[in-house]
């Protein structure tokens, strides 16, 4: 019982024990409490270290990542970004005229903008046009206004030039001969005092505003005819205006972008830069049904002839069934304006480094470019090889789109060009008619691809070699006795003056009176009697028809062929053997065609038009048509004129360009 | 942990109240600063990543599980406004995107069979991925700037890639207008990489390498996890099929698991033009009527003898002299009188002789045997031979064996380990080493870039040992000349 008592003796000791119990217990809550607080502290500076250095890794991470994640991707070269010249915020530039006898510069805020003090050239009134707005050159010319016709191609410029725009004038040596009063008078209306009086070998410069103010002239008159006026230097200063003003509103469109970026830059380019009705840039020509051409490139070669190289373009893009994508134009060179006016038309050009040297660079160039095309379209398999001054006919495409499979599958030919060289306009006539001819005639052709890859570009004539490419094309060793298909009527026409082997003589004299067909959508006619076999037969077939010409009279003579229409006749020339062209030059050369080498001739015959009536010439006895020719006909033999005379005629004309 | 951490301060706080106060506040303001600091720390963090996701914004594809199907979707809708956009202006793509083709592949059968049945889930776009890829052929469009302001319009950023055209790089100093490589479209969190591929001569497409100039962003997606264009790349023209997927109409490629393998080593290693030029102007380039027909010969049995083994599906590169006149001068050395190939002896078929027979090239000799030191030579056109050199590799090297006629006398010409890479080779898509120079050196030594009309194989190349005798009885076998 007294065990339910409980023990007073005990529950000190029990209380003491429970108090120790309790004491301990505090001691190690203590510690435990301690332990904790030490470890919470331990936590909570663990917890901020790893949070900086959370910080820390994320923020190089990141900032690693910024650097790697593109640093494979980063071009190799350095793009070392050439420092753009300050905005030129200068209102006012200075600008300098020199003209006198030997030299002339134009220098624009000290920077020389023309410079010419060569011997023997640049005679004549060099024309410089600056932007309004920024000073920069958008134009130069030099007129020969000592030479005939030059003047009016002085007024054409002037008239194309905007509005606003500088001009400055200088002349070099002479500028006066050949100055009409158009001339003087259109530079009167740009404010010139001195230009109607201008007179042989005076000096003279001028600066003014087309429309606008004159900045300055100064003029110096030649004394005497034997001598040159005293040089004089113009300084004057020209307000520049806001770009805005400088500037045509049209709408906004990616077209008139492009124009915008042109016409800010270059000028004498006429109505492209008109602000009220500027002409258009992109052409819409009509498709062409069963277009075989589409997908074959073009290849455009080109050298610095800006102006040549945009009218080629227009008349190009302007063909029916033109596909633009596939064009390419060539620059022989770097220089800008024909860039700019690749880029106008939204067309891809390529510029070449110059190799070599006059008729080499040409060559070289060519290679390179017909190269490139291959390359960049390596599906095709032709190419259509145009150059900066030709026009193109409207039928251009379709011409080739119905003859090309014969390129493809004749092994005959060697290509089609659509340049006939005896096509005059005298001596052409059937825009349907198609020949085979043996020589190469360029000038607007096509070229096969296994030709150029396993033939000619392994043997082109290389850099040193100073050949015309189309020369060494028509060598035997090229040709291998292969034809080309020309039209009667010729799809390109040269209207190239300037160039390295042109002249306006030249010109004058072998290339104005081409004919050129204008009318679209000509059906050929008998394309494939153009095959190797069927053209014997054909031919034959005509000179079974052809009414035999009479002999005794001069062939020379309007009278040698009957007035009639639409008849075949044939005449016999001499022609000891297949290179014997003596007679036939002669001929060439009163019928006022292509005499300077043989062109247009297949197995000794020729075919052209005379007084619309088909006009068939048979060498004999080196033509295997010869035995056409009825025994009583004696062919024509023509004297070639004495040695001395012939070998005069063509450096006369180059003497003559020169003064 | 931390909510016990928590107590822990404030029971240090109550014990500091009881005693040794001074001591006990600063402990209690240490932890209390502590613990504020690791609250803030702890916002801090918080809004970082905040700051760090919207910073990268459709860069850093969030790989967050909650969003998952969101994100999922966005994919797919990316993908779909791009085919519209595409479509739009009638540019035709093809998917060559690799993930995608992976899955694609795994169900061509019935993809093929049922081509344009609804899909029930959306099992390809949404699959998780960065970038979708997608290939257009330069050729089938007309680069409108009108396709570019209507993917503004339909909210895409976009980044275009130009650089140069290497169809112009040849011997001749041209340069045009850069071309474009790569178009990347960016939308929410999604971008789509569009890959432009160039017909180039040899028949094949190539797509360039994607290079960034100064000038660009190189935040605007993760560049090094693109999947095409670290390197340039070679590929045959696909044959295309379209399909139906996810409900989407779409092309891929017909065979895509074969376009994966073309994939994997499609890298492409343009010729050195620049070095070449540099080489021509040294030496210049032998222009007689004997080295240009060399060349037109060279050229056509390279051609044929690439057909053959094409036809074949024995992979080859170009060895030797052939690899050194690609690697100095782009071109056949017109004065090494022979073209060189190699072929790894696991390649090894026994069709190699009679096709080549039927080609019309006759086996002209055949040295050592498949087991080792196999060589095989072909007559082509006239004196220009074509010589097959058998590659064998071990542990550390590639070898592969020479054999003199008259004495059986072995050779062993060692090479460092190469991997093989696709070229442009006389209008041809061909192997060479990807290593090129190491394999240019080991054959030819350090002075390889100087010509040697003499050539001795025996002697001269830099990698030659002797390797014993053939047994005299095994001679008939592995000593061949016809």
């Amino acid at each position: 019982m007294e065990e339910w008592k409980p023990n007073p003796a005990v529950k000190p000791h029990k209380k003491r024990s429970w108090y120790l119990a309790w004491k301990y217990k505090l001691m190690n809550q203590r510690a435990l409490r301690k332990l904790c607080q030490t470890g919470a502290v331990l936590f909570l500076l663990v917890t901020v270290i790893v949070n900086i250095k959370l910080i820390l890794d994320t923020r190089r991470a990141a900032y690693e990542e910024e650097e790697e994640s593109a640093q494979d991707y980063d071009d190799e070269m350095l793009n070392v970004e050439v420092p753009r010249h300050p905005v030129n915020n200068k209102k006012v530039l200075d600008v300098e005229v020199y003209s006198s006898r030997s030299k002339v510069y134009v220098a624009v805020d000290g920077t020389t903008v023309l410079e010419d003090e060569a011997r023997e050239q640049g005679r004549g009134i060099h024309v410089i046009v600056l932007n309004q707005a920024t000073g920069h050159v958008m134009a130069k010319r030099v007129f020969d206004t000592y030479s005939p016709h030059e003047d009016e191609a002085m007024v054409l410029f002037l008239n194309m030039v905007a509005r606003g725009r500088i001009l400055i004038f200088t002349i070099k040596d002479e500028g006066s001969f050949h100055l009409k009063d158009t001339a003087k008078s259109v530079l009167k209306s740009l404010g010139s005092q001195v230009a109607p009086f201008l007179s042989w070998r005076d000096m003279w410069t001028f600066v003014g505003k087309k429309g606008g103010e004159v900045y300055g002239e100064k003029h110096a008159k030649s004394p005497a005819l034997s001598t040159w006026g005293d040089p004089v230097l113009l300084k004057t200063e020209v307000h520049l205006t806001s770009v805005e003003d400088a500037e045509c509103h049209w709408p906004d469109t990616e077209l008139n972008r492009r124009r915008k970026r042109f016409c800010s830059k270059v000028e004498g380019y006429g109505s492209v830069c008109s602000c009220k009705d500027p002409t258009p840039i992109e052409f819409n020509p009509d498709p062409l049904k069963d277009n075989k051409v589409f997908d074959v490139p073009v290849a455009v070669i080109a050298g610095n002839r800006p102006n040549y190289l945009y009218r080629m373009l227009r008349s190009l893009l302007s063909a029916q069934g033109v596909n633009p994508q596939m064009i390419t134009v060539f620059i022989d060179g770097y220089y800008e304006e024909p860039m700019d006016v690749v880029e106008l038309f939204g067309l891809s050009g390529i510029q070449h480094t110059p190799i070599s040297i006059k008729n080499a660079r040409v060559s070289q160039h060519y290679k390179a470019s017909l190269t490139a095309t291959f390359s960049l379209f390596p599906e095709a398999k032709f190419a259509v090889v145009l150059e900066e001054d030709l026009d193109i006919s409207v039928d251009f495409f379709s011409f080739l789109s119905q003859s090309i499979h014969l390129l493809e599958e004749d092994e005959s030919l060697y290509c089609i060009s659509a340049w006939n060289d005896q096509g005059y306009e005298h001596t052409a006539e059937d825009p349907s008619l198609l020949y085979r001819v043996e020589t190469m005639p360029g000038l607007g052709w096509v070229l096969r691809k296994s030709l150029y890859k396993d033939e000619l570009e392994p043997k082109w004539p290389t850099p040193e070699k100073l050949w015309d490419w189309d020369m060494w094309m028509r060598m035997p060793e090229q040709r291998k006795g292969r034809e080309c298909i020309i039209p009667d009527i010729s799809r390109s026409y040269h209207f190239g003056i300037v160039g390295l082997n042109m002249n306006g003589y030249f010109h004058e004299a072998y290339f104005k009176k081409h004919k050129f067909n204008t009318v679209p959508n000509v059906q050929l006619k008998n394309v494939e009697s153009l095959r190797k076999d069927a053209y014997e037969t054909e031919i034959h077939r005509l000179l079974g028809e052809a009414e035999v010409l009479d002999h005794s009279k001069n062939p020379c003579e309007d009278s040698f062929v009957p007035d009639t229409e639409g008849k075949v006749y044939v005449m016999f020339i001499r022609m000891e053997q297949e290179a014997d062209f003596t007679t036939w030059t002669q001929l060439a050369k009163c019928l006022h065609i292509w005499d300077l080498d043989v062109r247009g001739n297949h197995k000794g015959l020729w075919r052209l038009f005379r007084k619309k009536n088909h006009f068939l010439v048979v060498g004999v006895p080196a033509s295997p048509y010869s035995s056409k020719k009825p025994s009583s006909v004696t062919p024509i033999y023509m004297e070639p004129p004495a040695k001395e005379e012939g070998a005069v005629a063509v450096p006369a004309v180059a003497a003559a360009e020169q003064t | 942990m931390k909510p016990l951490c928590g107590e822990g301060s404030r029971a240090g706080g109550f014990r500091a109240l009881q005693g040794l106060p001074m001591q006990k506040i600063n402990r209690n303001a240490v932890l209390a600063l502590l613990s504020l600091a690791s609250l803030v720390f702890l916002l801090f963090q918080l809004c970082y990543y905040k700051f760090y996701l919207s910073q990268k914004n459709g860069a850093t594809f969030s790989k967050v599980r909650g969003s998952q199907s969101g994100q999922d979707s966005t994919r797919w809708h990316v993908v779909r406004k791009f085919l519209g956009l595409i479509s739009s202006h009638n540019i035709p793509v093809y998917l060559i995107d690799p993930l995608i083709l992976g899955l694609v592949d795994k169900d061509i059968e019935q993809i093929r069979s049922s081509p344009d049945g609804p899909s029930p889930e959306c099992k390809y776009f949404c699959a998780s991925r960065d970038f979708t890829t997608f290939a257009l052929l330069d050729k089938t469009w007309k680069h409108e700037v009108g396709l570019f302001r209507t993917a503004e319009k339909m909210g895409f950023q976009w980044l275009k890639i130009i650089n140069k055209d290497p169809r112009l790089d040849g011997m001749d100093d041209l340069s045009g207008m850069e071309i474009p490589l790569h178009y990347i479209f960016k939308l929410a969190s999604h971008a789509i990489h569009l890959v432009v591929f160039y017909e180039r001569s040899g028949n094949y497409l190539w797509h360039g390498p994607l290079r960034l100039k100064q000038h660009m962003d190189r935040k605007f997606v993760p560049f090094r996890k693109l999947h095409f264009g670290r390197y340039p790349g070679a590929y045959e023209k696909p044959e295309l099929l379209h399909v139906f997927i996810d409900d989407l109409k779409v092309q891929i490629p017909k065979n895509p698991s074969s376009f994966l393998e073309e994939m994997s080593h499609s890298r492409f290693l343009e010729c050195r033009y620049r070095e070449a030029r540099a080489f021509l102007q040294l030496y210049p380039d032998d222009a007689s009527l004997d080295a240009v027909e060399f060349r037109i010969k060279a050229k056509s049995l390279l051609h044929l003898a690439a057909l053959t083994l094409n036809n074949l599906g024995v992979k080859f590169w170009l060895s030797s002299g052939t690899c050194l006149g690609w690697y100095r001068q782009c071109n056949i050395i017109p004065h090494s009188k022979d073209v060189d190939l190699g072929i790894f002896i696991r390649d090894y078929k026994a069709e190699i002789i009679p096709a080549f027979q039927k080609a019309g090239l006759p086996l002209k000799h055949k040295f050592g045997k498949v087991e080792d030191s196999l060589e095989l030579s072909f007559q082509g056109e006239e004196d220009v031979k074509l010589d097959v050199f058998f590659f064998y590799e071990e542990e550390d090297h590639i070898w592969n064996g020479g054999t003199q006629a008259k004495s059986g006398k072995k050779f062993k010409y060692f090479f460092p380990k190469f991997t093989l890479c696709w070229t442009e080779f006389v209008e041809l898509k061909v192997h060479v080493p990807c290593e090129t120079l190491q394999y240019v050196e080991a054959n030819y030594g350090p002075d390889w870039k100087v010509p040697m009309k003499v050539w001795d194989w025996k002697s001269s190349p830099s990698n030659v040992q002797d390797n014993g005798v053939w047994p005299v009885d095994e001679w008939d076998d592995v000593i061949q000349i016809y």
